[in-house]
């Protein structure tokens, strides 16, 4: 019998995704099927155009599959609508950016509280939220800071904190080290370590970097909408 | 959901503030906008309630048939005692009139000479602000003057001013909720036939107080038959009505200026909407990243709506707020044959001011709001 604990977070059959491009159907993922047990850090890797960011995008709920099945914690969200599915990505995900996509006219704090404006929380149980991730990413002292003050690591990490600020089972992360220097690159990729190791966070990251990569536990490679074999992807 | 709500309008309000020169140039124009709608607004209303015949008019001013100017209209004051001979005439006062300028003016100075023991008859609700009543009735060349008047020259009790060829000196400050009686000189009825050298025993007109509206028209006509084939026939016509005849033209002027007010409203709706529209444009990312951080459809709607709404309530309020400002201190009045009408906003045309530019902000931000909420996130993420 497969108890709770045993069955995958997220669990993907037949997943397929069409859309149209002029006159062209474009399929960037056809039939699919993954298992991300719970806690995993998984990397995905391909080309451009293999698929992976599609599937991230599905997997977070911004997207909606043409086809197949998406479950997550064993509820099909691939049917939601857009107002249900929103309020589900609140709850349960935390989305990591390529490029931050901080608000430029608001500060760190308020960049972090964003997630959380849509809660119950009082304005003090906010606060605490948001200092404790601020202070995780340890961003404590840039708090009130714009964008603009801060450099590329620490907007990531002010992007990060904004993501667990709801304390989200899963964390998908697009290129999260793409636009940041190498030594940035390795304290974001701590970070992530960390929240999967001591938080238990299901981690999905579409990275292009092997050494990115490498801080996952497990990495999948995709090449035009498909998952390869292990010995494929050597 | 109140307090979502809430924090949803101090993050659209907050939005605006840091984008500071933006909103400044958009409130700007919304604020002009609205100053101008209504100042128009606030002239139509005065016109308004100052032709409007209520329960409680009961007066009928007699005029010299074919005359609309006080200068031209002259009636032997006589006249007054046959007039109360008739039936349903309750009190006839013979007022004569002197203006510095019968035309359409935006400065005019009015005396209005009545028989110094009949004023508080004639003009039964002034309030006496400051100086002495009885001084005023034992001095000929005395005036109380409206506070309007005062304020806008610069008179206080004690002070002597002359205009239209007439001195007087201040006995005491008026203040009255008619319009009219806040702008002008009352005087002693012979100082001003005398002062206007129309000579004695001549008036402009009569006002005559009848028992009840219902007779006003019966009244009227007896008065008009009354004097038909005298050399000075008269007219007849209720107060307001009178006023409304007598300064025709600048109703008519003032009613051409509610297009002036119309335009007004469209510039403020195409200003908030290019405005919104420019917004959203520039936040089609951004919107994507809030409702990839959970925020469903309906808060992204509700956020361009607030922007707008803050845009045309902060804009609204400003324009309005300076109306009020502007005509308090400036206390423009314009006159047409001896009529004078003070131009103060009242409370509604305030009111109706501000809850128009907010439901402007909120229509010309509601197609940029349906937009921004209903774009696909992938889609709007790429752009």
């Amino acid at each position: 019998m497969t108890t709770s604990h045993d069955y995958p977070l997220i669990r993907c059959k037949g997943l397929t995704k069409h859309y149209r491009k002029g006159r062209q159907t474009v399929t960037p993922l056809s039939a699919l099927d993954l298992d991300v047990p719970r806690g995993e850090f998984l990397a995905l890797m391909g080309p451009s155009g293999s698929g992976k960011t599609t599937l991230l995008n599905l997997i977070a709920g911004i997207d909606r599959p043409s086809e197949g099945i998406l479950e997550f914690d064993r509820h099909e969200i691939g049917g939601l609508s857009r107002g249900r599915l929103a309020r589900w990505r609140a709850a349960h995900v935390g989305y990591i950016f390529q490029l931050y996509h901080l608000i430029p006219v608001l500060t760190a704090f308020e960049n972090v509280e964003i997630p959380l404006l849509l809660s119950g929380l009082s304005r003090r149980e906010r606060r605490e939220r948001v200092e404790n991730a601020l202070a995780l990413v340890g961003l404590a002292d840039r708090m009130h800071h714009v964008p603009s003050e801060l450099s590329g690591g620490q907007e990531q990490r002010v992007a990060i904190a904004r993501a667990l600020v709801t304390d989200p089972p899963l964390l998908v992360a697009d290129e999260p080290t793409g636009d940041l220097d190498r030594e940035s690159a390795a304290s974001v990729l701590a970070l992530l370590q960390q929240f999967s190791a001591e938080f238990g966070k299901t981690i999905v990251m579409v990275t292009h970097d092997p050494r990115c990569a490498d801080a996952a536990e497990r990495t999948l490679h995709l090449e035009k909408g498909k998952l390869l074999e292990a010995e494929e992807a050597l | 959901m109140m307090v979502k709500i809430i924090r949803l309008t101090l993050l659209a309000g907050k939005q605006l503030v840091r984008h500071r020169t933006r909103t400044l140039l958009t409130l700007l124009g919304v604020s002009c906008g609205m100053f101008l709608f209504t100042t128009v607004r606030a002239m139509q209303s005065t016109l308004d309630s100052a032709t409007r015949i209520g329960a409680a008019d009961t007066t009928l001013v007699v005029y010299r048939e074919n005359r609309f100017c006080p200068e031209t209209s002259r009636l032997p004051e006589y006249y007054a005692d046959e007039m109360r001979g008739l039936p349903g005439v309750r009190e006839v006062i013979p007022v004569k009139i002197t203006v510095n300028n019968c035309g359409a003016s935006l400065d005019v100075v009015v005396f209005r000479g009545v028989p110094p023991q009949t004023l508080l008859r004639y003009a039964p609700d002034i309030v006496l602000l400051d100086g002495s009543y009885e001084t005023w009735q034992q001095t000929d060349d005395g005036a109380l003057i409206g506070r309007l008047f005062a304020e806008k020259r610069g008179l206080r009790v004690g002070d002597a001013f002359e205009g239209a060829g007439v001195r007087v000196i201040v006995c005491g400050i008026i203040e009255s909720p008619h319009a009219q009686d806040n702008q002008v000189a009352y005087v002693h009825l012979p100082f001003l036939q005398l002062a206007s050298k129309r000579g004695l025993g001549i008036v402009t007109q009569f006002n005559v107080r009848v028992d009840a509206i219902e007779q006003l028209e019966s009244v009227a006509s007896a008065i008009d038959e009354r004097f038909r084939h005298e050399a000075d026939p008269t007219y007849t016509q209720p107060e307001k009505a009178f006023f409304a005849q007598a300064a025709g033209e600048m109703i008519d002027l003032v009613s051409f200026t509610r297009w002036i007010g119309y335009a007004s409203v469209l510039a403020v709706l195409g200003l908030i909407g290019n405005a919104i529209m420019l917004i959203v444009r520039g936040r089609v990312r951004e919107n994507a990243i809030l409702q990839t951080l959970g925020y469903p459809p309906v808060a992204i709607l509700y956020l361009v709506l607030s922007e707008g709404a803050w845009l045309g309530a902060a804009g609204g309020g400003i324009g309005v707020g300076l109306v009020a400002l502007f005509l308090n201190w400036r206390k423009p009045t314009f006159g047409n044959e001896g009529q004078i009408v003070a131009l103060l906003p009242d409370a509604p045309t305030l009111v109706i001011g501000l809850a128009l530019a907010l439901a402007l902000g909120l229509l010309a931000s509601l197609w940029p709001a349906l937009v921004a909420s209903q774009k696909p996130i992938v889609e709007s993420l790429r752009s």
